[in-house]
């Protein structure tokens, strides 16, 4: 790995934003490709962001700074790309819309997998909690979500998450969005029971599923 | 529920069919860890340890002591009134017992 | 030897060939090991787990001899969650004389201390009748709750709205000022109590809103015990490690997030508790035997560390419990057994 990558890495490891900038303008004005230092600094350190807030040795306020200083870098990567006349983005992630189901008024990890998603260049519609399946749905709709993620910490709301899949499936549109279930007792034996795609044990796993899920197509 | 009945047959001392609340009391107030909690308990009900989780054994003693059973018959103490009991065996204090001297001017 | 049935972490069935057993236990306790910094399993803990596993038994329990205290959390309110509508008194009544608990524990519906403030009085009443009536124990339990505090339910502004967007400092300052009004309320409440009679009490599923949550209880513990020299108060705790909502608490000069079990226990007794409940969250991923010696790796590391009993969090979805409403006795005794035996368990 180029030395100028392991800073790319390092700079998104500090949450220092004005570093990664730097660093992304010292590669472009190098000549090098934007997706190169992408994918081999600024993507290793942002997974690695995660992997640590995981593990409980770095912490949310770390992790939202480190997505801050990540938004900024793929901004100025974009841009480039498309003066260059290359297609796409610097990212391959897409939009998602999370909620908190109907009944249940617990957000923290859905703040959680907020910050994790936007950290890894997702565009998050954040409905926040005790949120209807019709206005999730409705929500989803307008702003065009790909990825539907709703989170339940009681056994006694995740029905709600059952119920968004036979709603989305009587209104045929269960086939457009990646549907995502999580919460203290989800599991993927629900989440396969209910027919959702993806089980996220956490906000890190979650992220992986959906990019992996989004890339296979 | 089922859980703590699941529990209390694998792990627990078995309440008061043996001597697990008085051991619980002992741990809660002076913050013994549990060797020392039953060796405690054991010493001042004259018992051995093995004895303490044994229902037959323990059964006699806290019938003989006043320290509650399952089965209180008639004129055996009962609720609060093996309270003062197990105090005075145990030699611990029992928040509530202040209170009810207190309130009855005992 | 044949195939060795055991279960997911979300208690679904599933077979296991010995050699898979043994590599989950060892990627289990290698797991923990790693994560925490604390010595994995050795080869006589192995030999003890793989023989657990493959036993046929459909329940086992300790050895003779290590039975261990129970305490309980939300008891009372277990009853109604199966739309079964006992008094709690009454409840009190049928842990003691049915299902052999050692300590019996009363506690309201919300399961708070913030809800139980303005009905205090009434908490007390019924406190103090069933100090009349029973015989083991009675603890008082509820948690800190520190989401309650928030806006629309609170006077604070919520952080995990603010954090989102970037706002790091002001969703500190809210975290700050949930812990003073955290503090007031579980000193007030668990005060009042305790001058009822109650024999101790449970602050239970600490840190369930991060360092914050545990900040206020540890607060609020040393106030009671500065006011209350004979309190007796059990921490439980609400997950493996402290999450670093805030990221910069400290107590007792270390910074609370990101600690483990190990490290949580000596700051609680400092605090003043005289019985702490280590968390150790259950992964549904994951086989229960790796689950379990991912367990007893944390849960024997902060037993060690421990100068007041340890009683280990073991419902739903922790201490190598599987992730669903009744978990079957099979995996849920042999964790049981475990824990208490591999770990010198004071309680559960």
């Amino acid at each position: 790995m180029s030395d100028l990558f392991v800073q790319a890495k390092q700079a998104i490891l500090a949450t220092d934003k004005e570093k990664a900038l730097e660093i992304a303008k010292r590669h472009l004005d190098a000549g090098g490709e934007p997706l190169e230092i992408i994918s081999q600094g600024f993507v290793p350190g942002i997974t690695e962001v995660g992997e640590q807030f995981g593990r409980g040795t770095l912490f949310l306020p770390e992790l939202i700074m480190a997505a801050e200083a990540m938004m900024a870098v793929t901004d100025v990567l974009s841009a480039a790309m498309a003066e260059s006349g290359q297609a796409g983005s610097a990212t391959p992630a897409g939009s998602i819309l999370v909620a908190t189901v109907k009944g249940d008024v617990h957000d923290i990890g859905k703040g959680i997998a907020v910050a994790m998603f936007k950290a890894n260049g997702y565009t998050v519609h954040d409905l926040g909690r005790d949120v209807e399946v019709g206005d999730i749905i409705d929500a989803a709709e307008k702003n065009g979500s790909r990825v539907i993620a709703t989170s339940a910490l009681l056994t006694t709301t995740m029905g709600e998450q059952k119920k968004l899949e036979e709603t989305l499936k009587k209104s045929k549109l269960r086939e457009k969005y990646v549907t995502l279930v999580a919460g203290a007792p989800v599991t993927q034996r629900w989440a396969n029971r209910i027919g959702a795609d993806i089980y996220a044990e956490n906000a890190h796993t979650g992220v992986v599923r959906v990019s992996e899920k989004l890339m296979a197509g | 529920m089922g859980m703590a009945i699941a529990h209390a047959q694998a792990s627990g001392m078995g309440g008061m069919r043996t001597a697990g609340d008085l051991v619980a009391r002992v741990q809660l107030a002076k913050g013994y860890r549990i060797r020392e909690a039953k060796a405690y308990v054991a010493e001042k009900l004259g018992v051995s340890v093995r004895d303490l989780v044994d229902p037959v054994i323990m059964g006699e003693v806290r019938s003989d002591m006043g320290l509650g059973t399952m089965m209180p018959l008639a004129h055996t103490p009962k609720g609060i009134e093996c309270k003062f009991n197990i105090a005075r065996v145990l030699d611990i204090k029992i928040n509530c017992l202040d209170n009810f001297r207190g309130k009855t001017g005992l | 030897m044949g195939k060795i049935l055991t279960r997911m972490g979300d208690g679904s069935p599933v077979e296991l060939s010995p050699a898979e057993l043994r590599q989950d236990l060892e990627d289990g306790s290698a797991d923990a090991a790693d994560r925490g910094n604390v010595p994995g399993l050795d080869e006589e803990d192995f030999r003890y787990l793989v023989e657990l596993f493959t036993r046929r038994d459909r329940f086992v329990g300790v050895d003779v001899g290590n039975e261990v205290v129970l305490t309980y959390d939300g008891a009372a309110l277990k009853f109604k969650r199966h739309c079964l509508f006992e008094e709690r008194l009454h409840v009190l009544t049928l842990y003691e004389k049915m299902f052999g608990a050692d300590t019996v524990e009363l506690g309201h519906v919300d399961y708070s201390y913030k809800p139980v403030k303005p009905i205090v009085n009434y908490e007390q009443g019924t406190l103090e009748m069933g100090l009349l009536t029973t015989h083991s124990p009675l603890i008082y339990g509820a948690m800190p709750n520190l989401g309650l505090y928030t806006r629309p339910d609170g006077p604070c502004p919520n952080p995990m709205e603010l954090l989102p967007q970037g706002k790091i400092k002001e969703a500190r300052a809210a975290y700050e000022d949930m812990v003073e009004e955290a503090v007031r309320d579980i000193v007030f409440v668990v005060g009042s109590m305790y001058e009822s009679g109650a024999d101790g009490f449970n602050l239970d599923t600490v840190g369930a809103s991060g360092d914050a949550d545990v900040l206020a209880s540890f607060l609020a513990l040393e106030k009671l015990r500065a006011k209350y020299p004979d309190i007796a108060v059990e921490v439980g705790m609400a997950g493996e490690f402290v999450l670093g909502m805030h990221g910069e608490l400290e107590y007792g000069g270390k910074r609370l997030a990101g600690l483990y079990p190990h490290q949580q226990v000596g700051l609680a007794e400092k605090a003043g508790a005289v019985i702490f409940g280590p968390v150790v969250n259950t992964n549904t991923d994951q086989t229960i035997p790796w689950n379990l010696a991912r367990t007893v790796v944390f849960t024997r590391a902060c037993s060690k560390a421990s100068s007041i009993p340890v009683h280990a969090n073991m419902g739903m979805g922790v201490g190598a419990v599987p992730v669903t409403d009744f978990p079957p006795v099979d995996v849920l005794s042999r964790a049981s057994k475990a824990l208490v035996e591999l770990c010198g368990l004071d309680g559960l």
